[in-house]
């Protein structure tokens, strides 16, 4: 994306194309959506309750005891006050990352000295799994909500700062040219045409980050907290009722498919405004 | 490209405001501050829980936050470590390894409970021999589990193995670390010819049929301490009557616990509204609470090979004889662990048993609580370890 061709493509005109896309989205999309999700239950059916012998303790894992058990969740568990929570966390994640890596991705992007003096380091920082600062996140935050909101930042930032980054490389010279022939303060041509024109990328990297933060959530919900879908799949785990795992399993899923949803819904509004 | 679009000063306000924002705060005044437990949803965890439970620590005067849930047990000493919580239960071995492997500046004040742990095996499994050629998990290196199974491997004439992915010679065993939830599965897949770990791990693995004691490790090592109760040496030196006061809670718990076991299985258990583990019951109650003829069919299969110790499952006793450390630090010698050991070599059990525990708050407690009688034990701070694999 850094040696994109100097053809001159404003944002709006990457949604010409999407008219026909849309048509097939809206008709064979959902129904092709379904029969995939459908061939995935009956894989996991085929693999839990047929192939297993009788007795095996595989048969836990059944899609059928998972759904049977996901009533006394809501009721005994109080699932949806787990989902809230960890929801909550995910967000509060999401917006360190946000506040931590639009500003760096900006600061990498538009300063070439500083891209080539920290490329190494933010790819070095980028490969290493959350997880391992666990210890250091503990000593340095304690135990609890804010340790996991920092792991959680910590794992978003770097897919919002490359993408940020990417996204003014991509920014078209001609605009800034332009911004400067019309004698443009910093500030507006921050405001006016790095801003809006880094957007899309900005989102995409925040879907990214979504999708990194729900998948570090489980393991973070480790430190020292009650609640939280993480957590219950740890409780699950801990006495080994294999059918509540998986219909935690189950809800984690659903959830993080609604939040990427919601993320790409917010996506498409500004590729078609 | 855009050198215009943020001037450095810009991008070096922004960082400052970041790095402010996450500076930890510091803990204010910690003298007043509530007592934080950390602890791992096992039955280890009891006499802590009860204390917790049953208000025993604000009868003492101590204000205390609820527990805090660990995972693992790298998780709660790491926990310990950051000065996330003030008091722990720990692996009795992981405490030797932890002041001096790991210069953590924390001492045993009281032994949390005794026995506890089993060796649960595969269905098929006889005898310690039939584990030849097999793998079996301990859930730390650093545990009275590798002891006493490496002691068990060895008493059968087979070779404990820690190292190497290779083929098993035919009188070796592989170890192990493993996540105590994960044993049972193991052990159901076939993956595991058994596993050595705290209950109700091994009560789960009898509840869905997958796997049987084969030796409980109170029969092994009579009256072992499992699990001990572990503090700051700060707190000790700085603040001893808030010590002597928690010290006096959890002694309290464990006589309750000894007094209340049903009510104590049920207070731990995921169906009461405290939640401190997500055990149910009826698991829980074949640990702390089993039914009367339990221990005569252990008898008969020979999970209990010494009757007249009369042990129960597990048991509660909070005084830190100093014949046991001394013979841990002598028997975690001859134990394989894959970890640097260097350090036991040099260190002399007689000055362990004195530097590594604090006994001074728990002679006082059970003094207050009725003495060793109380325990069921006799009127003594020694006693001959008895160990027989």
């Amino acid at each position: 994306m850094t040696d994109a061709a100097p053809v001159v493509r404003l944002p709006r005109e990457r949604a010409q194309g999407a008219p026909a896309r849309l048509a097939l989205r809206w008709s064979a999309g959902p129904v092709l959506g379904l029969a995939g999700l459908g061939g995935l239950f009956a894989a996991w059916f085929v693999g839990t309750d047929l192939l297993p012998p009788a007795g095996s303790l595989i048969r836990q894992f059944s899609p059928v005891a998972a759904l049977a058990s996901l009533p006394d969740l809501v009721r005994n568990e109080d699932l949806l006050t787990h989902v809230a929570v960890s929801l909550t966390r995910v967000l509060v994640g999401l917006l360190i990352a946000i506040v931590a890596g639009v500003p760096l991705g900006l600061a990498v992007g538009s300063w070439r000295p500083l891209d080539t003096a920290t490329a190494p380091a933010l790819q070095l920082l980028r490969m290493t799994s959350p997880l391992s600062w666990m210890p250091i996140a503990v000593m340095i935050f304690g135990l609890g909500d804010r340790a996991i909101y920092v792991l959680l930042g910590f794992a978003g930032t770097w897919p919002v700062a490359l993408s940020t980054a990417a996204g003014v490389h991509a920014l078209d010279p001609r605009w800034i040219m332009l911004g400067r022939s019309l004698a443009a303060t910093r500030r507006e041509m921050l405001m006016r045409i790095v801003l809006p024109g880094v957007l899309g990328h900005v989102l995409t990297g925040i879907r990214l980050a979504i999708g990194i933060a729900w998948i570090v959530l489980v393991p973070c919900e480790m430190l020292g907290v009650s609640a939280g879908l993480g957590y219950l799949i740890l409780n699950t785990r801990d006495s080994l009722a294999y059918s509540e795992l998986m219909a935690v399993v189950l809800v984690i899923g659903f959830t993080g498919f609604a939040l990427d949803a919601a993320a790409r819904g917010l996506l498409g509004l500004w590729r078609g405004r | 490209m855009c050198d215009a679009c943020l001037g450095r000063r810009d991008l070096l306000r922004r960082v400052a405001a970041l790095s402010a924002a996450t500076l930890p705060l510091a803990r204010a005044g910690a003298a007043e501050a509530p007592l934080r437990i950390g602890y791992l949803p096992i039955t280890d965890a009891t006499p802590l829980l009860v204390a917790h439970g049953k208000g025993l620590f604000e009868a003492e005067g101590v204000a205390v936050d609820r527990p805090v849930l660990l995972r693992s047990w790298a998780q709660l000493i790491e926990a310990f470590i950051a000065d996330q919580v003030d008091v722990v239960h720990l692996l009795s071995p992981m405490t030797i390894w932890a002041r001096y492997g790991a210069h953590v500046p924390g001492r045993v004040v009281a032994w949390n409970h005794v026995d506890g742990s089993a060796l649960t095996v595969a269905p098929s499994v006889s005898g310690v021999r039939d584990l030849a050629g097999s793998t079996v998990a301990v859930p730390f290196w650093y545990s009275i589990h590798n002891v006493v199974v490496q002691a068990l491997l060895r008493a059968s004439g087979l070779v404990p193995v820690i190292r190497g992915s290779g083929t098993l010679a035919a009188n070796e065993v592989r170890l192990v670390v493993m996540a105590p939830p994960d044993m049972p599965p193991a052990l159901a897949s076939g993956r595991l010819g058994g596993y050595i770990v705290a209950e109700p791990f091994n009560a789960v693995a009898e509840t869905l049929g997958i796997g049987k004691v084969l030796r409980f490790t109170g029969d092994v090592w009579k009256r072992h301490a499992c699990c001990v109760v572990f503090m700051h040496e700060r707190d000790l030196a700085g603040r001893p009557d808030w010590s002597q006061r928690v010290v006096n809670a959890i002694v309290k718990a464990q006589l309750y616990t000894r007094a209340h076991r049903a009510e104590v299985a049920s207070l731990l258990s995921r169906e009461d509204a405290h939640r401190y583990t997500p055990q149910p019951v009826s698991v829980l109650d074949r640990v702390l609470a089993p039914p009367a003829g339990a221990a005569a069919m252990y008898e008969q299969d020979g999970a209990i090979q010494h009757a007249d110790w009369h042990e129960q499952r597990i048991d509660f006793q909070p005084f830190p004889y100093p014949g046991y450390t001394e013979e841990l630090v002598r028997r975690l010698r001859e134990t394989e662990i894959d970890a640097d050991k260097g350090f036991l070599t040099a260190l002399d059990p007689a000055f362990v048993a004195r530097d590594l525990v604090d006994d001074r708050f728990v002679r006082a407690a059970i003094a207050a609580n009725g003495g060793m009688g109380a325990f069921g034990l006799a009127d003594a701070f020694a006693r001959t370890e008895m160990f027989a694999a």
